[in-house]
């Protein structure tokens, strides 16, 4: 099919063969502080894995922040698509400025929160202080129990708007007839919400689930730009370690190990993200 | 006939006009919240870039600039021009206040105009690409059909990381680090996809009948494709065009990897340089970050509709 071709060759050679050739190079030990000598290794890079620490602690982390991350989205955006389903006066102008966070590249969100956190002059420090909720200006980032939900809660308030809107669309998709059957029925609002309104929203709320995870377990911008991975390392999370693996310790074989088991993790994410996208195709 | 039992009307009037009442507030005190929780952040960013170094420092911080200035963006717009700005020249800051303009600033409208070629450049590849193959898979029954659409899903889901090793070892084989090429092709990766879906979904949605009237006609496929459905699918091309240039304007990783000097660093990457320089001040940070998130959410405040119905499109079959 000649329409397909240049789309075929064109994802064959930046999305297959990258990920075929990562699978291959994540078979040697490629170092480049000794570019001449790439020995093959065998599955070397991935049972050295099993037994790292650090790759284990980094692991948890990118769970704990999905977790974190996609429970805050799924239920935020549950809250505001049911209100931006009402009628209202000025509906319309809060559903265009719901795209703003949207918008904004990742790096100029990283930027914001990092000054709104910030000890010394933040925005947060100062509302904290000025309502009287803390007497003396706090350190945020750079507090070990506060470092991942506070990235985390850069990342839901990024996420929101495109969680919002899938709802959205299936909220839109219940046909009043049922609600003014439940409503005969004699069913209280809150009986409706719960036996009409959330078994309608189901597969949306599984499409977010599954999308939000698959965008918080490969999330890097706000990492790199907020803490570094540290205090220490916690916020020292999967794609973080996969970094400083390859380009600050130059080890590409076991980076090309670790981004390939992110892969995986993501290819069985997106196995249940096409079967709910694809049922209709 | 039975009987009704007596209602007491009024007493029933009186709460389904107080149950009117509690809805309407709960609707605007969430409005509010809402708009806050999106808004205040951005604000903040915003009120920061126009205020001076000595302001910026204040304890409580002011929320509304007492003396609003546009230094922090002449700084940015003039950079370069006349001296380098160094650490001596900066307009005889205050070193110890930290009002400091980085010397790379001057390479912040050179940056932006990198982004704007590249993205323009990926928007006109994704079409050519993407627009062929879509009408194929929405509009030519052909073997292997069904497999063409699980292929550009799955590649849809490779995380960008995952592509970071053996991007960056092929492109410096090729010996293209560092240049808008490089970033070009690959971000091709991660945009194709994404084009090809929301495509399909719209020309899925336009009659077969069409199809086969311009063939009747004589048209050929490319003809049919050409004169008859892209006339018909602007709404979904505008879409696409938005999603690829906002993905390109905004993408970071892989920036981060293939560009080195100021010949192809696209603007995240400069500004993130600007942020782990404990030195630059914050309110010239602040100045560069307004200026990162001005395009792209005027791009989404203006083309409201089409993003939306690209997003619903691009995530949810039908």
């Amino acid at each position: 099919m000649l329409f397909l071709a240049p789309v075929m060759a064109v994802l064959g050679a930046v999305a297959v063969f990258p990920i075929a050739y990562s699978l291959y190079i994540s078979f040697f030990s490629i170092k480049l502080t000794r570019p001449n000598r790439t020995p093959f290794v065998g599955l070397k890079n991935y049972t050295d894995l099993l037994g790292d620490e650090a790759f284990w602690g980094a692991v948890w982390r990118t769970v704990s922040f999905s977790l974190v991350s996609v429970t805050a989205i799924a239920f935020i955006a549950l809250l505001v698509s049911l209100l931006l389903n009402q009628e209202f006066r000025g509906r319309r102008i809060l559903s265009t400025i719901l795209l703003v966070p949207w918008a904004i590249p990742y790096v100029a969100n990283a930027l914001m929160w990092k000054w709104i956190y910030d000890s010394s002059y933040g925005a947060l420090n100062g509302l904290l202080y000025q309502l009287d909720f803390i007497d003396k200006y706090m350190v945020w980032l750079g507090d070990q129990d506060k470092t991942l939900f506070l990235i985390a809660n850069a990342f839901v308030w990024k996420e929101v708007p495109l969680a919002t809107i899938l709802l959205l669309v299936s909220l839109k998709s219940i046909p009043s007839d049922l609600y003014a059957a439940a409503r005969v029925d004699g069913a209280t609002v809150w009986q409706r919400f719960v036996h009409v309104t959330l078994p309608a929203m189901k597969p949306g709320f599984m499409l977010v689930m599954i999308y939000e995870t698959m965008m918080a377990i490969r999330h890097f911008d706000l990492f790199f730009i907020l803490t570094e991975g540290g205090p220490g390392s916690a916020s020292h999370v999967l794609s973080w370690h996969i970094y400083v693996e390859t380009f600050r310790n130059l080890s590409f074989g076991s980076g090309a190990a670790m981004s390939y088991l992110l892969a995986i993790a993501t290819f069985a994410l997106s196995y249940l993200f096409i079967r709910t996208l694809g049922r209709k195709i | 006939m039975p009987i009704t039992p007596p209602v007491d009307t009024i007493d029933y009037r009186r709460r389904q006009k107080i149950g009117r009442i509690v809805q309407r507030l709960v609707i605007v005190v969430s409005a509010i919240v809402l708009a806050a929780y999106i808004l205040a952040p951005v604000s903040w960013l915003v009120s920061s870039a126009f205020q001076t170094e000595t302001e910026i420092v204040s304890i409580p911080p002011h929320w509304i600039p007492e003396e609003p200035t546009l230094r922090n963006f002449e700084a940015i717009f003039t950079a370069g021009n006349d001296e380098p700005v160094t650490y001596e020249t900066r307009s005889g800051a205050d070193p110890a206040a930290g009002d400091f303009i980085p010397s790379t600033a001057e390479n912040l409208l050179p940056s932006m105009a990198n982004s704007l070629i590249v993205s323009i450049l990926v928007v006109i590849l994704n079409l050519l690409v993407g627009v062929p193959a879509a009408y194929a898979i929405a509009k030519i029954r052909f073997w292997g059909r069904n497999a063409s659409v699980y292929f550009i899903l799955i590649t849809r889901v490779i995380p960008d990381i995952a592509l970071v090793v053996p991007f960056f070892l092929v492109i410096r084989k090729l010996g293209m680090l560092d240049t808008l090429g490089s970033l070009v092709i690959t971000y091709l990766a991660i945009t194709v996809p994404f084009t090809v879906f929301i495509l399909i979904q719209y020309f899925e949605g336009l009659p077969d009948e069409l199809d086969k009237a311009a063939r009747v006609d004589g048209c050929s496929r490319l003809q049919a494709l050409i004169k008859v459905f892209l006339p018909l699918s602007l709404p979904s091309l505008v879409a696409v065009v938005l999603f690829t240039f906002l993905t390109s304007w905004n993408e970071f990783l892989l920036a981060l990897m293939f560009t080195q000097t100021s010949a192809s660093q696209t603007l995240p990457i400069l500004l993130a340089s600007f942020t782990s320089d404990f030195t630059v001040s914050f309110s010239f940070l602040n100045a560069a970050g307004v200026l990162a998130v001005v395009p792209p959410v005027i791009v989404a405040i203006v083309f409201e509709r089409y993003i939306v119905s690209g997003l619903t499109a691009g995530a949810v079959k039908g």
